[in-house]
């Protein structure tokens, strides 16, 4: 029974990542993307890794696809006469074909080179409490793995004064000495109104 | 569940080629991040696999899980900065289309 889901699951996950790699916009590939995580996150139940599969959801499921969703919002990319300006960009149906087929030769080249690896029937104990379980784990990050684990919050520490820098809006000049340069740059002496109800005007001309 | 770990080794293979085949073959700078996303779930499910293979009930193999554990924590921030290089592009180009930047091509 489960393995017969396991099979379901992977063949879905397999489905969702053709789609994420062959949609025509952006949005329809982020919500395949989350398809693939949600079937990955049942594998990992399946596979008995209760509190991996948990974090899956929360933070692949939950964080990053909201900033998936949000950026893709935000952008208002699913503009499709953008697309179809460059209709090369967009994958065709033998591109498709071609990835599914390369990606089909992979697994058949993973499942031949894996014949070696010894199949040990997976413990029946462990598979009933799991392959992760949340204590022994816990001691492990904070004795054998502190230093990565602090390494780790001092990344999410820098990667949060990154991005604001990134996203922030470029400061737009303020002081007089900056405007008369801005002004200079120009290449006119006039103020900013009349330049732009100049160009307003043109505009109207034309 | 009582799978042959060469098949969750095969399902992690085919995810990771997919992601690499989208990160190679699309121009759209999101679905190229989707795609980085995919590769790395693909690099856990590996790891899972190989803690599962190496565990026994005396000793469990725990390497796998918090290798996984900082491998998701890796995905969220590359994903955090990958975004905000893209509205970054976005604000400067009009578009995420990555050929729309090719000033360093030489």
């Amino acid at each position: 029974m489960a393995e017969t889901l396991f099979y379901a699951l992977a063949l879905a996950a397999v489905g969702f990542a053709v789609g994420v790699i062959s949609a025509r916009s952006p949005m329809l590939s982020v919500l395949s993307l989350l398809g693939a995580f949600v079937c990955l996150a049942l594998v990992y139940l399946l596979a008995g890794f209760q509190f991996l599969a948990g974090a899956q959801v929360l933070v692949y499921a939950g964080a990053i696809m909201v900033l998936f969703l949000f950026v893709v919002m935000l952008l208002n990319l699913a503009d499709l006469s953008k697309v179809a300006e460059h209709p090369t960009r967009v994958l065709g149906v033998h591109r498709v074909a071609l990835a599914g087929g390369s990606a089909a030769l992979l697994g058949v080249l993973a499942l031949l080179a894996s014949r070696r690896i010894p199949d040990t029937a997976a413990d029946t104990a462990m598979l009933a409490r799991g392959f992760d379980e949340l204590e022994p784990i816990a001691v492990a990050l904070f004795s054998r793995y502190l230093l990565p684990f602090e390494a780790a919050s001092l990344l999410l520490l820098a990667t949060m004064v990154a991005v604001l820098v990134l996203a922030k809006r470029a400061r737009a000049p303020q002081g007089p000495r900056e405007q008369a340069q801005a002004v200079d740059a120009h290449g006119d002496a006039r103020g900013d109104a009349s330049d732009a109800a100049r160009e307003l005007e043109g505009a109207g001309l034309r | 569940m009582n799978v042959p770990h060469a098949h969750l080794l095969a399902l992690a293979a085919v995810l990771f080629g997919l992601g690499c085949l989208g990160f190679l073959l699309r121009r759209n700078a999101i679905i190229v991040l989707a795609s980085i996303e995919l590769m790395l779930n693909a690099a856990n499910l590996a790891f899972l696999t190989g803690s599962r293979m190496h565990s026994s009930a005396a000793q469990p193999s725990l390497e796998g899980p918090i290798f996984a554990l900082f491998v998701i924590l890796i995905a969220a921030a590359e994903a955090a900065v990958g975004l905000a290089l893209v509205i970054a592009l976005y604000r400067l180009k009009r578009t995420a289309e990555l050929d729309s930047s090719s000033e360093l091509r030489g």
